[in-house]
């Protein structure tokens, strides 16, 4: 397949390599972890049977129900999962796309709402120098996001004083867990990302994977599509959060990058917040301007998986709207099965707003040093 | 326009606008509502600019000020009027809503001399109806 997309650029915000196997993390990781993820050395034999299979990775409970649940034109030739060989990736998408930066976001799931934090802070130290080193190191059109442990803001802090300043890292990969964004908690992390200048990037991966995950509003899904179709609500909680607790009052230069949360819930979001804080301000009297205001200077917005109303030029006009065209970020998403193609998703785009989609947007949204 | 040039109206002895008091007059089909917070008596259009309610039911009150995230400042003690239906605050001394200048209620001059409340209206109102007001505020 080809893609005949003419562009002046583009960034693919939301690329996604994963795990072939936990034993890849093995060099990167501390030997105690690997006692208790019985990986490496510990793999097989006695230890494993005496603690008996103590460790589980937090999977999702909500599995795509897909007979191949990620892109099935997407497996590299040795028959691996998608998503798993960096120079497969390379060629069939970034080639093909013509892509200046793929953003590289963990794929194969995060220990973020885990409930041995220390376990999971040192998981993701281990995934973060993988990804460093087994991708990021192999072609120089990829970027990645640095994970942290969102539930330790001193150890998240530590992290990211530890490889932040790496030109290769764009941004912080925060995932979400049952603490609203805004609140206090967070904070410190804010002030080192504002002052690196490293985005907040929101993803899903920890709803309903461990202890600690948020909740969806109501209940439990039923199904991968009710959880799906649910994570919007997720990203427009926290957004309400950010700006009714003064987040972007106290960082203003702090920007928070909601990828894969959808984007068109945000008119209605921001309409009902200006309403509300023009009676209710006294309650959040730290927030001076509009709330609209904060979302349009601070907060944007992953493309994929883009909203299709049945007349397509809805989405459009409603991105002129609510004046999102600065918005937006392109995510292809690749390799899982939601994604988005470059040649069809975008077709009913203006030229100009495309390439605010495609390549300004992003390059102003990261820290992206072409 | 000075005070001296403009229509002057008593609505009012000074006792029937005592602290806490409300009065409502309608001059030529628009309601006045008047109030005595402490002290100072103020008159403004009796309709919010959000939706139209009668601003006279409307709590006193002070707020929270513009503040640093996560700090409550109180002030603006009685000094401002909320609307009663959505809330939106408005200052007494200036009419301008807390959220933005750029939207207020009309306030009136008005005056307590000697023992009477004036109102100093822009032109002579052809009808004055003083009418009956009351709430449990």
């Amino acid at each position: 397949m080809t893609t005949r997309v003419k562009h002046n650029g583009l960034i693919d915000c939301d690329v996604h390599p994963v795990l072939s196997d936990f034993n890849e993390l093995v060099p990167y990781l501390d030997e105690s972890i690997q006692q208790y993820m019985n990986i490496g050395k510990f793999a097989k034999g006695a230890l494993a049977k005496q603690n008996s299979g103590s460790f589980k990775f937090p999977s999702s409970a909500y599995a795509n129900p897909l007979p191949v649940p990620l892109r099935a034109d997407a497996f590299p030739p040795n028959g691996d999962i998608p998503g798993s060989d960096p120079a497969f990736l390379a060629s069939d998408l970034l080639d093909r796309c013509q892509t200046d930066f793929a953003i590289l976001n963990i794929g194969h799931g995060t220990m973020s709402a885990f409930h041995n934090v220390e376990v999971a802070a040192k998981y993701t130290s281990a995934a973060n120098d993988w990804l460093y080193g087994k991708w990021v190191k192999s072609d120089p059109r990829y970027r990645m996001t640095m994970e942290i442990t969102p539930l330790d803001p001193a150890q998240a802090v530590q992290e990211i004083e530890r490889i932040g300043k790496r030109p290769e890292i764009v941004g912080i990969n925060m995932h979400c867990v049952n603490i609203p964004l805004g609140k206090r908690h967070y904070w410190p992390i804010y002030e080192i990302a504002e002052a690196y200048d490293l985005p907040i990037v929101l993803h899903p991966d920890t709803e309903g994977t461990g202890e600690y995950a948020a909740s969806f509003g109501v209940g439990p899904a039923s199904t991968y599509m009710e959880w799906h179709t649910s994570l919007g609500l997720i990203g427009q909680r926290n957004v309400i959060s950010l700006v009714c607790e003064g987040v972007f009052e106290r960082f203003p230069n702090l920007k928070v990058n909601f990828i894969e949360y959808g984007f068109s819930w945000i008119a209605p979001t921001m309409w009902r917040m200006d309403k509300n804080w023009k009676a209710l301000r006294h309650e959040v009297p730290w927030v001076k301007m509009l709330p609209s205001e904060y979302i349009r200077r601070n907060i944007r917005f992953g493309t994929q998986p883009i909203e299709e109303p049945a007349r397509p030029k809805d989405l459009v006009e409603l991105i002129q709207m609510i004046g999102a065209e600065h918005m937006l970020l392109f995510c292809s998403d690749y390799p899982h099965w939601d994604g988005d193609e470059l040649e069809r998703a975008f077709l009913h785009f203006p030229g100009e707003l495309r390439h605010k989609v495609f390549y300004e947007n992003p390059l102003a949204s990261f820290r992206i040093q072409p | 326009m000075s005070a001296q040039e403009k229509h002057r109206l008593v609505v009012c002895s000074a006792e029937e606008l005592r602290e806490g008091d409300r009065r409502l007059i309608e001059l030529d089909g628009v309601e006045i509502g008047l109030l005595r917070a402490e002290g100072t008596c103020y008159a403004f259009r009796n309709s919010c600019p959000h939706q139209g309610v009668p601003m006279l039911y409307g709590s006193v009150v002070g707020t929270m000020l513009p503040s640093q995230p996560q700090e409550y400042v109180y002030g603006l003690h009685n000094e401002i009027i909320r609307c009663p239906l959505h809330g939106w605050e408005f200052s007494l001394k200036t009419g301008k809503a807390m959220f933005s200048p750029a939207v207020s209620i009309k306030m009136y001059e008005v005056k307590e001399e000697g023992d009477e409340v004036v109102l100093y209206l822009d032109r002579q109102p052809q009808s004055i109806t003083r009418k009956q007001f009351a709430c449990v505020l």
